[in-house]
């Protein structure tokens, strides 16, 4: 599938902002599965500085900064984007998940599997026995691993209600644990905690959905919003496979990937500094539409 | 020899004296000095001592104390004298020490040869506080990441010196290191002349070779500046105190711009570029736009400008994990590892509460151990065994249980003692020594250190938060 992207973020701020910097990551990772042929920051007011990095995680950082009095800053990402079918391996053929666990306690992993680092609790991921008590009924002696991940997916989608009301971006995921409801990044957190606390190297993996346009009507604008899931590693053979507890599937042409990372403090979409003004309102607004001709 | 007439050096491993109460040689000529003058005379040179100190306004905060932040220092005139045999190899001991310490920051920023050597588990490093993933794969300059560390040192009643923490963020304490001499030299003229004492004023300058050294740009004067939080962080009276002496700018964060990738000062002439900033901040403050959002400390911008090669921070960002005291206890593997050598200095024998067996000794011993958080430091976080309450070893038992990654524990080490003016007599308290070692385009450490002495009788904690003052530190020439 190709996709336009169009993702626009305007804050408006309370009085001036004299000066202001930040940190996007919004350009589309290039992967065996997606390309990104074109990819675009268009900032206002015009930066007096900026640049592009890519972080220890593999992701295209956009760094920008602002002099002058400015009351709103607009920041708009366009894309060009084409995702391949995937080919998911067998579930029944995947090794037993202590397998996995037990080679990644080592340090002898495929160069370039970076699993290591995804391991461990993380800032915004503690790791406890709350979660192995969890999720321990998918992760059954012997089971192989990408059947008690999707067993594990499918727990979450059933036992979690999608509710936007009922957290915040900080809302710790022992609470989100406890009050069986949030939204996509409570619940990608979940199963991070769940996955790394029973050994298993797991990442956030932050990006786009096509949501699927109700029978009979056109897709509304802004109707697509940035969304998050996780990334399994499921032994050297079958590596990484991506997994999303939000809608119970596994990740094919209707999921774009931006960045990953530990957590979504690794990987948030703008991070910045201003300073100047009051407080300020923010508007998102993320449009995927298919194209049929790149 | 008056004063120290019926001077007890106790059980443990005193400076100035044996056990058979016999003047150690080296202290010899000194004694003989003092032995000179008699109380009366002692006394208003101290009281000139302690006069210099107010004068000079050299004083430290401490943080929740009601008496008020701002203190004096307190200086014992007793100086702490040491061999120059005795010098060489703790000078030794401490060069090898810091460069391990830096190829090991290199490589966890980089290829990270040792954690898939198996040398330290991968676990120990990714949830390492300080550990700084941001900056995996950026260059810094020279390849060096600790430029100034100061190095705890003690003195076991065995007499053998062993390394107690490395601090690699922002160590203080040099300013009193300068001033306790200055001040000695004030009360005691003419003492130094014959001794053979090693000066140690060269720091100001060692320390501005070295930041010259690591800036990127190679045209000209490089321009420094010393960054400071501000007047309430308990180590300004130092900021002020090395910005003078080095002849450098001492800036906040909101004196600093960053703009298009490089840093400058707001200057009464418009802005004037940096090249190097000595900060005296923590990573967390020091850029909004990366670390901490609250902090009003910071340069925002300022990563991107360390990131682009722009400006040059000593230390560099990221040198934390080294002071996690999980990761000191892999020093001496460090030293092995990247320098193929046997530690000249040994580490304290140390436990990890993350490894089972570990973890069963420490709680088995919890009365007879010294056990600290990880990441804390100036004696906060840290249970003395033999003198904790019941309750005392039961919290920690419990913090110890629930979070072991970041609990070690220690046996209690039995600090070395030196005479000191105690309120009418001459008494032995225990002391340490923190070196101050500069890496810049070579290593240099300033004869001796700042010798902590822990002024309450049998306390073995130095930490001027806690109670603790200075004494100067002598290394002889010969």
């Amino acid at each position: 599938m190709k996709y336009r992207l169009i993702h626009r973020t305007k804050y408006s701020y309370e009085g001036a902002v004299t000066v202001s910097h930040h940190l996007a990551r919004l350009a589309p990772r290039t992967l065996p599965g997606q390309r990104c042929p074109w990819h675009e920051l268009e900032i206002h007011p015009v930066p007096v500085g900026r640049g592009v990095h890519v972080d220890s995680f593999g992701n295209t950082t956009a760094y920008f900064e602002i002099e002058g009095k400015h009351e709103a800053l607009e920041v708009t990402a366009r894309s060009l984007v084409e995702v391949f079918p995937t080919q998911h391996p067998d579930a029944r053929s995947t090794p037993p998940w202590e397998r996995v666990r037990d080679a990644c306690q080592l340090e002898k992993l495929t160069p370039g599997s970076e699993a290591g680092a995804f391991r461990f609790g993380s800032p915004m991921v503690p790791l406890g026995r709350e979660f192995t008590d969890y999720a321990e009924a998918e992760f059954s002696p012997g089971r192989p691993v990408l059947e008690a991940v999707l067993g594990l997916t499918n727990r979450i989608f059933r036992d979690f209600k999608f509710d936007p009301r009922a957290t915040e971006v900080s809302t710790p995921v022992s609470e989100v644990l406890k009050k069986r409801a949030g939204v996509c990044q409570d619940f990608a957190h979940l199963m991070l905690a769940c996955l790394r606390s029973l050994g298993l190297p797991a990442r956030y993996v932050s990006g786009y959905l096509e949501t699927a346009p109700p029978p009979g009507k056109v897709l509304l604008t802004g109707a697509d919003a940035s969304h998050a899931w996780v990334s399994v590693f499921c032994g050297e053979s079958a590596g990484w496979i991506d997994t999303d507890p939000t809608n119970n599937l596994l990740p094919g042409e209707r999921h774009i990937t931006v960045a990953w990372g530990r957590d979504f403090s690794d990987v948030s979409p703008l991070r910045g500094v201003t300073l100047g003004a009051g407080g300020q309102k923010l508007d998102v607004a993320v449009d995927v539409i298919p194209v049929e001709e790149l | 020899m008056e004063m120290f007439k019926g001077y007890n050096p106790g059980k443990f491993y005193d400076e100035m004296f044996g056990t058979d109460g016999a003047v150690r040689s080296h202290c010899a000529p000194l004694l003989q000095k003092f032995g000179k003058i008699d109380e009366r005379d002692f006394l208003a040179r101290k009281a000139n001592s302690e006069l210099y100190f107010l004068r000079q306004g050299i004083t430290f905060n401490v943080y929740h104390d009601d008496r008020g932040t701002e203190r004096i220092f307190p200086f014992d005139p007793i100086p702490r004298v040491m061999p120059a045999s005795e010098w060489e190899h703790l000078e030794a001991g401490l060069t090898q020490r810091i460069v391990a310490l830096n190829l090991f920051l290199h490589d966890i920023y980089h290829d990270q040869q040792i954690l898939k050597d198996e040398v330290i588990p991968r676990f120990y490093i990714e949830q390492a506080k300080h550990y700084r993933p941001e900056f995996r794969g950026v260059d810094v300059a020279a390849d060096t990441y600790i430029h100034i560390c100061g190095s705890d040192l003690i003195r076991g009643a065995d007499g053998v010196y062993y390394v107690l923490e490395d601090n690699g963020r922002c160590p203080s304490g040099a300013s009193y290191l300068l001033e306790n001499r200055n001040a000695l030299k004030r009360a005691f003229p003419g003492i130094f002349e014959t001794l053979g004492v090693r000066p140690v004023d060269s720091y100001p300058r060692d320390l501005l070779n070295m930041l010259h050294h690591i800036s990127p740009r190679r045209d000209g004067d490089p321009v420094c500046v010393l960054l400071t939080p501000g007047c309430h962080n308990s180590a300004y009276f130092e900021h002020c105190y090395l910005a003078r002496e080095m002849g450098i700018d001492i800036v906040e964060g909101k004196d600093l711009v960053v703009v298009d990738k490089f840093v400058y000062m707001r200057t009464t002439r418009g802005l004037l570029r940096v090249d190097v900033i000595y900060r005296r901040i923590d990573d967390d403050f020091i850029d909004p736009v990366v670390f901490r959002k609250d902090s009003v400390l910071g340069v925002p911008g300022l990563m991107n400008a360390y990131r682009a090669g722009n400006v040059s921070l000593a230390n560099a960002v990221g040198t934390g994990v080294a002071d996690d005291k999980v990761i000191y206890y892999f020093v001496p593997k460090m030293i092995e590892y990247y320098l193929g050598q046997e530690p000249i200095l040994p580490n304290v024998p140390t436990y990890l509460a993350s490894e089972e067996a570990d973890m069963k000794y420490i709680l088995a011993n919890l009365p007879e151990l010294v056990v600290k958080a990880a990441n804390e430091s100036g004696g906060y976080g840290m249970l003395m065994g033999p003198t904790a309450t019941k309750d005392e070893i039961a919290e920690f038992r419990d913090r110890i249980i629930a979070d072991p990654r970041n609990y070690i524990a220690q046996p209690v080490i039995s600090l070395s003692t030196s005479p000191t003016w105690c309120e009418g007599a001459m008494e032995g308290r225990h002391i340490d020594l923190r070196p101050y070692i500069i890496y810049g385009k070579d290593v240099k450490i300033v004869p001796g250190g700042l010798t902590r002495v822990a002024l309450t009788k049998d306390s073995l904690i130095v930490n001027s938060s806690q109670g603790g003052g200075s004494k100067d530190t002598w290394v002889l020439r010969h």
